[in-house]
């Protein structure tokens, strides 16, 4: 049975439907039931794994090893909560005539469209398919980061793509340097530009070729992945994009770049047997680490503190890489997971708050957010409890994974910085929504709001996934993660 | 085989040219011409090398690049000066001998970086220095003039560059899949950035991007 092909085509489908259908309802119910339909398809192609170690068609032209099948299952998560999210997120939208119905259908077009981008970076087999494909999910985005055409989402979107094209452009340059160095062990011929056949042959590549195309893709996926220094598109497209825009890019977007920096890193270790990529990505995860985290102490708007959180996040994804032990890839795969179910909720509640407040300044809208939405307020600090890695969720699990790996191989001096760099944003962020959430309520502002409050349906699935996925993690997606674990380390 | 390196060298050394000229050109519809030239070189640079290689798909991409970059783009950015009617100028960041002075030293820069890997080349030489050239340019021409328009040029040279790149150190260029899917990335950023500058111009009334300041820390 066909299952890559439908995981891309069936998004794709959903979002050229909404071009025909007026009713935002329909629409909503579309993106929900194609992305729900992809997380049934992506839980079918872990068994597929499981069971064949890598899935191909259109003769391996798509392919997917356990590192795919775990992204795979990641999107289909996060799309699916923000379809659920946003039908009723832009009902109030249009009818505060905050947006216009034409820019409801932009969104709802183009979000799975972006989805189905990202599906085409993890399955894609040839690493020039995998560089359009990021490129596709700049551009989709680019537009729904810009919805509101404010004064500051215009900035934001543009920062986004510019700065986002021009290091796209340098992972281009990466990619061609790889697939010259292809072109130079066989001069012949056209060489195949599959994943799968370069790493066949990673052993017999130019190794300055394959240094220099890793420090490319370096900086041009990192760019993407919002690795400090190259971040400062980040902060401004996730605070000015519709939330559920803002779930989506940081839930997901930033790991399929990490994704495709990944796969440069495998090849570039498996061609030169050192640490040669390795040192590069746990400089720059230390350094995205140890930047956030005076930027959420001091951050005024609420949206952006989240937005260096995520830096944070990835940050930390990206030095459990680098530690290569095979705990720590471990933890760090564990940890993709858990951020993508909690992040994403922070931000749904951020725009339950910003659409109640007109505001994501924190003098404007705290304190005391739990007197007047106590559920949207809840949801936030459960969110926020998780993120900053408090037992009992997964995020604590991941992170004391990735240090003890740390410390188990070793690595004490970069453990003990991860400590000290998750700390001090454990700081910032239990301050900022302690002052937020808690306390008396100023005079003035919007009473209790006594509605039924929004985007519940969205933030109790991944919230209860988080607590189902913290206390229990299923055989299958055990072994899922352990075989992404050896493909990442080198050992399989 | 001789004569088709000639050819190629030349050609790379006009692109060079080509992109000099445009870091010193304020006016936009100049701009716009200089960049189709540039393009143009390149679609007869990636001909060549299908001519001498015999490799027939190269010929579908020298077509593309024809089409898209040398006609298509030039036309869609031509229409949306004329759309959003600029009239005024806006001061670069360096004058123009600085900038000139700069993009030489950049020139230099490209050469030492490209040297090592000089030998990848299979036909004619100095063009992966002229494509790393393009490259380090491009980047300048996007910090010294805040046009939205021209940041959109100076993205449009880079990824010439970087074409320029795969047709010197892949022998036959890129897979014909890769290089449909680089084309029709361009063609849509260009329309995504086009959107964004129209939506810029009626919002700022102005297309200067250092007023895109308000987001900070």
């Amino acid at each position: 049975m066909l299952l890559l092909t439908p995981i891309l085509i069936v998004p794709l489908l959903a979002g050229l439907l909404c071009l025909t259908v007026r009713a935002p309802r329909v629409m909503a119910a579309l993106g929900v039931l194609a992305f729900g339909v992809t997380l049934g398809l992506g839980l079918a192609l872990v068994r597929q794994v499981l069971a064949r170690g890598v899935v191909t068609e259109w003769r391996g032209f798509l392919s997917a090893d356990a590192l795919s099948a775990w992204m795979v299952l990641l999107i289909s998560t996060v799309s699916l909560a923000t379809s659920l999210y946003a039908g009723r997120y832009f009902e109030r939208d249009v009818a505060a005539g905050a947006v216009t119905p034409g820019r409801v259908r932009e969104f709802f077009v183009l979000t799975p469209l972006f989805g189905a981008g990202m599906f085409l970076v993890v399955l894609a087999n040839n690493l020039g398919v995998m560089w359009a494909a990021v490129e596709g999910t700049a551009l989709s985005s680019v537009l729904l980061v810009a919805l509101y055409n404010r004064r500051t989402s215009l900035e934001a979107a543009w920062k986004y793509v510019i700065l986002g094209s021009l290091g796209l452009a340098l992972a281009l340059m990466g990619t061609v340097f790889v697939y010259a160095a292809a072109c130079k062990r066989n001069p012949d011929s056209l060489p195949s530009f599959n994943w799968s056949y370069m790493m066949s042959v990673a052993g017999q590549l130019d190794p300055r070729l394959l240094k220099l195309a890793f420090v490319f893709a370096l900086i041009g996926y990192g760019t993407k992945a919002g690795l400090a220094p190259m971040h400062t598109w980040l902060p401004d497209a996730h605070s000015e994009a519709p939330s559920p825009t803002s779930a989506m890019l940081s839930g997901v977007s930033l790991k399929i770049a990490l994704y495709a920096l990944l796969r440069f890193h495998i090849l570039t270790t498996a061609c030169l047997h050192s640490d040669f990529s390795r040192g590069f990505l746990l400089g720059f995860g230390l350094f995205s680490m140890f930047l956030a985290a005076p930027f959420i102490l001091v951050q005024k708007n609420l949206k952006r503190m989240l937005a260096y959180s995520s830096l944070e996040h990835v940050g930390l994804i990206c030095t459990g890489f680098a530690l290569n032990s095979p705990v720590t890839i471990f933890g760090a795969l564990l940890h993709m997971g858990y951020h993508a179910l909690t992040k994403p909720v922070l931000f749904f509640a951020a725009g339950n708050i910003h659409q109640t407040f007109h505001s994501l300044e924190f003098r404007v809208i705290g304190p005391g957010v739990m007197k007047v939405l106590p559920v949207t307020a809840i949801a936030m600090a459960l969110a926020g409890l998780a993120a900053i890695g408090l037992p009992p969720f997964g995020l604590f699990l991941s992170e004391l994974t990735i240090l003890s790996g740390g410390l188990a191989s070793h690595q004490t001096t970069v453990s003990a910085l991860i400590l000290v760099a998750l700390l001090a944003s454990f700081c910032g962020i239990l301050q900022q929504l302690a002052r937020l959430l808690l306390g008396a309520r100023k005079t003035g502002g919007p009473a209790s709001d006594a509605r039924h409050p929004d985007g519940v349906p969205a933030m109790a699935l991944l919230l209860g996934g988080l607590l189902l996925f913290s206390v229990w993690l299923p055989a299958p997606l055990l072994a899922l993660l352990h075989q992404a674990a050896d493909l990442i380390g080198g050992r399989s | 085989m001789d004569i088709g390196s000639h050819v190629i060298t030349l050609m790379a050394a006009l692109i060079l040219v080509v992109q000099l000229l445009m870091t010193a050109q304020r006016q936009l519809p100049t701009s716009i011409r200089l960049f189709a030239i540039q393009s143009l070189l390149l679609a007869a640079i990636a001909a060549v090398v299908a001519y001498y290689h015999n490799a027939s798909h190269v010929y579908i991409v020298a077509g593309l690049t024809l089409a898209g970059k040398v006609f298509f783009l030039p036309w869609l950015l031509n229409r949306l000066v004329q759309r959003i009617q600029i009239h005024q100028e806006i001061e670069p960041l360096f004058n123009a001998p600085t900038s000139m002075l700069i993009c030489g030293g950049l020139t230099l820069l490209g050469y030492v970086v490209a040297r090592p890997f000089t030998s990848l080349e299979r036909l004619g030489n100095n063009t992966l220095p002229v494509a790393l050239t393009l490259l380090l340019t491009g980047f300048f021409l996007m910090i010294n003039c805040r046009k939205a328009l021209t940041q959109v040029l100076a993205l449009l040279t880079v990824e010439n560059g970087v074409m320029l790149a795969a047709v010197a150190v892949a022998s036959y260029g890129m897979p014909l899949v890769v290089e449909l899917g680089i084309f029709f990335d361009v063609l849509v950023a260009v329309m995504v950035l086009g959107i964004l500058v129209y939506r810029i111009r009626e919002t700022f009334a102005s297309m200067d991007t250092s007023k895109l300041n308000q987001l900070k820390g």
